[in-house]
């Protein structure tokens, strides 16, 4: 993993991995972010028995939340001002209270319009391997005379 | 074999506009402790505007939140009785601070069906972007919903 301080473009190889970061979307974390989004709770994110009702086997994470935790990751390696584009696939429903482990493996680097860009393939996997959510981003990095 | 897909074609080229949303401080310092952000530049002031911001930094999905305040109409998609989530995407433009006022403009983008190994899916995708108050275009964001069988 690339040391997150002082971050620069020329510190990057194809293949550089970011993490993984391990984390947990507690029940009070997804409260907090369902009050905040304005979806009235109980709701499937919230409750076991509307969870259930909508064919889940509990409640789940948003996936806006998700993509919120993902980002997370990515902007704690390469800086709050790094994170251009994040573009993501929901391929299974990401439960509470569980490891959730979050990895990058960098696919591309490239200069463009002057800026420094690093693509990278984003993953976010269960304790036993479930593939939860997958995608791509693109980040931007300053070179290291900037 | 080519799906026909029936779905309300007239939505294409309709902006659906929200707001504004005003993205105040306590929003950001909610949106940071529901997913336990602790980078000062989203979390203190102080250390924002040294950095030569206004306010803190809004994290850059924090925008993807607001899109629900979009009402967007029905699209009478002629497919499918299981509809969820299927994918997200933010593109940031320009840096969002807290005292900032976003509008939102959204619009249909395009339907279309997948077919893989568990059948087929027709997604459809809404664009919205985000503009501050400055005119300033500071996010695009994609929804992507799947109707399935």
């Amino acid at each position: 993993m690339t040391d997150r301080m002082n971050l620069s473009f020329e510190d990057i190889d194809l293949g550089d991995e970011i993490g993984p970061v391990e984390l947990v979307a507690t029940d009070e974390n997804v409260a907090t972010f369902c009050e905040l989004w304005g979806n009235p709770m109980p709701n499937r994110f919230t409750s076991q028995e509307l969870a259930e009702k909508s064919g889940l086997p509990g409640p789940i994470v948003p996936g806006v939340m998700s993509m919120a935790i993902m980002s997370q990751a990515l902007t704690d390696w390469a800086g709050p001002e790094s994170l251009k584009d994040l573009d993501l696939v929901f391929r299974q429903p990401v439960p509470h209270n569980k490891p959730l482990l979050i990895s990058a493996t960098v696919t591309d680097t490239r200069q463009e319009d002057g800026e420094n860009l690093v693509e990278c393939d984003i993953l976010m996997l269960g304790e036993a391997g479930e593939r939860y959510v997958g995608g791509t981003a693109l980040i931007s990095l300053p070179s290291s005379g900037e | 074999m080519t799906m026909e897909l029936e779905y309300n074609r007239d939505l294409y080229g309709v902006e659906h506009r929200a707001g504004p949303f005003e993205i105040t401080d306590d929003l950001v310092q909610i949106f940071n402790r529901s997913i336990g952000e602790t980078n000062p530049m989203f979390t203190d002031e102080a250390t924002a505007r040294a950095a030569g911001y206004a306010g803190v930094l809004a994290p850059p999905t924090l925008v993807t939140m607001l899109v629900r305040n979009v009402e967007l109409p029905d699209i009478e998609l002629n497919f499918g009785i299981v509809r969820f989530h299927a994918g997200q995407r933010v593109q940031s433009r320009a840096p969002i601070v807290a005292g900032d006022s976003l509008t939102a403009s959204s619009h249909l983008k395009e339907v279309y069906p997948k077919t893989g190994r568990t059948g087929t899916m027709v997604f459809t995708v809404w664009e919205t972007t985000f503009t501050n108050q400055d005119g300033v275009v500071v996010a695009d964001v994609q929804e992507s919903y799947a109707s399935r069988e």
